[in-house]
C-alpha cells in the first residue's frame, strides 16, 4: 500500500520558556492509502496539533511531514495553500461552513478555487450532496440546516476536491449520538467504496469502534499504535 | 463570480455596521461635492466682484499706466484698438475710459478722488455703475453730469442737482483745469474705498478737461465667457499688444486676487484630505471589525486552500462594493444639495474680501468632474483604506484562528 502521510520526529512546543508546553515530541507516523485512522488520547495529548501539522496548517519546530511524498516544509505559503486545496480535505468540529453561502455554494467553493469549470462543478456538487444524503437541501444556507446536516455539507465540501486524504478534527463532538453515527456511516462508506483515507482526532468511542487503526497519543508521544 | 457573490453577501452580514460605514463614506462624498460647489460659487462671486463691478475681465492700457496711474500714459490712438475689439466675437462689451486723480469740491467741502471719464452707453456692457445708483440717475450723456459715491456726497454735503467743481492737471500742459458738474446720481458699490474716492463723468467732457481729446487711458473689456480672459495666449491680447500698449486679463491685472482664488481651490483639497483621512479611519475600523468577527472563518478558508491573495481580493471586493454603494447614495444626495443651492443660493450678504465686493447670494456650482472624479477618489480611498485590513486577513494563521473553538 502507498504511504500518503509520513511524519518523522515531529516536535512542536508552544509558549515561552516559563510556560513552555511540548505538544508533540518525536512523533513518527506513517499512514497508508485507504486507512480509517483515529488519533486518540486525553485532552492536551497533542491530537489536534498533530492533525494541524499533517494538514500544513502549522509548522513543526523540528521533524518533517511528507504528504503524498511532498515535504510541506519546502512549500511557500501559496504552494501550501494550493497543496491543501488539491490534496487535503478538512472537516472541523464546528462545521465551519461559510454562513452567507448555500450548502451547494459551500461545496462548490473549493472547486472554484481549483479552477474547475462551472458545469463540472455543478455536477460534482449534486453528486456530493447525494453522497452525504442531502439531496434537495442544496439551496439552504447553513443557518437553515441542522448540526448534522451542516457537518455532512462539511464532509461533502472536503470530498469535493477529490483529496488524497481527509483530516477530521472531532467531527462528531457537537452532534447527538444518532446524527454522529449517521455521519460516521457516510464517512465509512466513502472510505470503503472510494478508498478515501481518513484521519480523525477524537475522543468519540463511536469513531474508535469504526476506525481500522487507533493511534494513542499521550503527552505528545505515541503511546500505542494498533491496527484492527 | 463566487468571490464577488461572497463579498456582496458578506457586506450584509452586519447590515447596521455596513449602513453606518456607508453613511460615513457617502457623507464625505456629499461634503466634498458641496464644498467644491461652494468653492466654485465663491470664486465666481469673487471674480464677478472684480470684473463686473468696474474693472472688466480684461483691459487695454498704455505700458506704464498701471505703475502709478500716470495721466501721461494714455493710449494715443485708441481707434484701431477699438476696431480690433469690436471685430472679436468673444467680446461682449467694452468701455473706453480716462482716469485721473483730482480735487473734487462742493460749496462746503473739498476732497481728493479718482475721476473716471466713461462712455455712458458702452459702460453698461462692462461695469455695474448703473446698478450701483441708489439716488438719482445714471449718466445720460449730457456733458456736465457727475456720479459720486454716498460717503463722498456726505463729506461734500451735496445732494442731487448740487454743483461740484473738479480740478485736475491737463495732460500735456500740466496747467490746472477746472470744470463745473451737477450731481446726477449717487452710487454705492459697497467697498468704502470705492464709494469714497471714485466719481464718474462723461468721457467727452473728461477728455476736454484733461486736454486729451481722442485719447484714452483704459479700455475695459467683457467677454461672453469669463474664462476667456484667463487665457494669456488669447489672440485678441496679442493683437492689442504693441510696443506701447498692453492687453491683460484680470488675473494679470489683479495677481493678488488670483492668489486668493488659488488658495480657495486649495481649501477643497484640504477639506478633501481631512475628510479622506477621517473616512479612511472609519473604513479601516469597520473592515477590521468585520474581519475579527470572521477570523475563524478566514482560518477555515485558508485551511481549505484559499490563498492569501484570494483573501486580499475578497476583502477588497467587499470594500469596493461598500464604496460603490456609498458613492451612489453620495452622488444622489450631493447632486440634490448642490443643485438646490445652485438655484436658491446661500445668502451671503454684502462683504468685501481683499478689496473685492461680494454682494448677494452665493450660488453653488455643479461641475461634471465632481460626479466623475470625486466618486473615483472616494472609491480608491476606500480600497486603499481596506488594503491594511486585507493584508491582515491574508496573514491569519489557520492553526491559530482555528484554536478558537478547538
Amino acid at each position: 500500500m502507498t504511504k500518503v502521510i509520513e511524519t518523522k520526529d515531529l516536535f512542536r512546543k508552544f509558549g515561552s520558556e516559563e510556560t513552555e508546553i511540548i505538544a508533540l515530541d518525536q512523533v513518527t507516523l506513517d499512514i497508508e492509502d485507504g486507512e480509517f485512522t483515529a488519533i486518540i488520547g486525553p485532552s492536551g495529548s497533542g491530537k489536534t496539533t498533530l492533525l494541524h501539522l499533517i494538514g500544513g496548517l502549522d509548522n513543526p519546530d523540528a521533524g518533517t511531514v511528507l504528504l503524498s511524498g511532498a515535504n510541506i516544509a519546502d512549500m511557500s505559503g501559496n504552494e501550501l495553500s494550493d497543496f491543501r486545496r488539491d490534496h487535503i480535505g478538512f472537516v472541523f468540529q464546528a462545521y465551519n461552513l461559510i454562513p452567507v453561502l448555500s450548502a451547494e455554494e459551500n461545496i462548490e467553493y473549493v472547486m472554484l478555487l481549483q479552477g474547475i469549470d462551472s458545469a463540472a462543478r455543478k455536477k460534482r456538487v449534486q453528486e456530493m450532496l447525494a453522497l452525504v444524503g442531502l439531496e434537495g437541501l442544496g439551496n439552504r444556507r447553513p443557518a437553515h440546516l441542522s448540526g448534522g446536516q451542516q457537518q455532512r455539507v462539511a464532509v461533502a465540501r472536503a470530498m469535493a476536491s477529490k483529496p488524497d486524504i481527509i483530516l477530521a478534527d472531532e467531527p462528531t463532538a457537537n452532534l447527538d449520538t444518532k446524527t454522529g453515527i449517521s455521519l460516521l456511516e457516510v464517512m465509512r462508506d466513502l472510505n470503503e467504496q472510494q478508498n478515501m483515507t481518513f484521519v480523525f482526532s477524537t475522543h468519540d468511542e463511536m469513531i474508535m469502534e469504526r476506525a481500522t487503526r487507533l493511534v494513542h497519543l499521550r503527552d505528545g508521544k505515541i503511546e500505542r499504535d494498533e491496527r484492527k | 463570480m463566487l468571490s464577488l457573490k461572497l463579498a456582496w453577501r458578506n457586506l450584509f452580514r452586519n447590515t447596521r455596521r455596513t449602513i453606518l460605514t456607508s453613511i460615513l463614506i457617502s457623507s464625505s462624498l456629499v461634503v466634498l461635492i458641496l464644498v467644491d460647489g461652494m468653492t466654485l460659487g465663491m470664486v465666481d462671486l469673487m471674480v464677478g466682484g472684480i470684473t463686473h463691478t468696474l474693472e472688466g475681465e480684461a483691459q487695454v492700457l498704455r505700458k506704464g499706466f498701471r505703475n502709478n496711474f500716470g495721466v501721461e500714459y494714455y493710449l494715443e490712438d485708441p481707434e484701431p484698438l477699438i476696431d480690433i475689439i469690436k471685430a472679436d466675437d468673444s467680446v461682449s462689451g467694452f468701455g473706453p475710459r480716462i482716469i485721473v486723480g483730482g480735487m473734487i469740491a462742493s460749496s462746503y467741502n473739498t476732497t481728493g478722488g479718482l475721476i473716471y471719464g466713461v462712455d455712458a452707453e458702452q459702460e453698461l456692457g462692462v461695469s455695474r455703475i448703473q446698478e450701483a445708483i441708489i439716488e438719482g440717475h445714471y449718466l445720460s450723456g449730457e456733458s456736465r453730469e457727475i456720479l459720486i459715491g454716498k460717503p463722498m456726497a456726505d463729506l461734500l454735503e451735496v445732494e442731487l442737482g448740487d454743483r461740484i467743481i473738479i480740478t485736475a492737471a491737463a495732460v500735456d500742459s500740466n496747467e490746472i483745469a477746472q470744470e463745473l458738474f451737477r450731481v446726477k446720481g449717487i452710487f454705492e458699490f459697497g467697498p468704502e474705498e470705492m464709494d469714497k474716492n471714485l466719481v464718474f463723468i462723461n468721457l467727452e467732457i473728461g477728455q476736454q478737461l484733461l486736454g486729451m481729446q481722442g485719447h484714452l487711458h483704459q479700455i475695459a473689456i467683457r467677454f461672453h465667457d469669463p474664462e476667456t480672459s484667463k487665457d494669456t495666449d488669447l489672440p485678441l491680447f496679442a493683437a492689442l499688444t504693441t510696443n506701447e500698449t498692453e492687453a491683460l486679463g484680470w488675473l494679470d491685472l489683479q495677481p493678488a486676487i488670483g492668489g486668493i482664488i488659488e488658495m480657495t481651490n486649495y481649501s477643497t483639497a484640504i477639506v478633501g484630505t481631512v475628510l479622506f483621512m477621517l473616512t479612511s479611519l472609519g473604513v479601516i475600523n469597520s473592515m477590521f471589525m468585520s474581519i475579527y468577527e470572521r477570523i475563524y472563518e478566514f482560518g477555515v478558508a485558508k485551511a481549505i486552500g484559499t490563498t492569501p491573495w484570494q483573501i486580499i481580493q475578497l476583502v477588497l471586493f467587499e470594500a469596493l462594493f461598500l464604496a460603490l454603494m456609498s458613492c451612489v447614495f453620495g452622488l444622489v444626495i450631493g447632486y440634490m444639495l448642490t443643485n438646490y443651492f445652485s438655484t436658491s443660493g446661500i445668502p451671503f450678504g454684502t462683504a468685501e474680501v481683499a478689496g473685492v465686493l461680494i454682494d448677494g447670494n452665493m450660488y453653488t456650482k455643479l461641475a461634471a468632474y465632481q460626479f466623475i472624479n470625486f466618486p473615483v477618489y472616494v472609491t480608491l480611498l476606500t480600497l486603499v483604506a481596506a488594503i491594511y485590513p486585507a493584508i491582515f486577513a491574508s496573514r491569519i494563521v489557520p492553526s491559530q484562528a482555528l484554536q478558537r473553538s478547538l
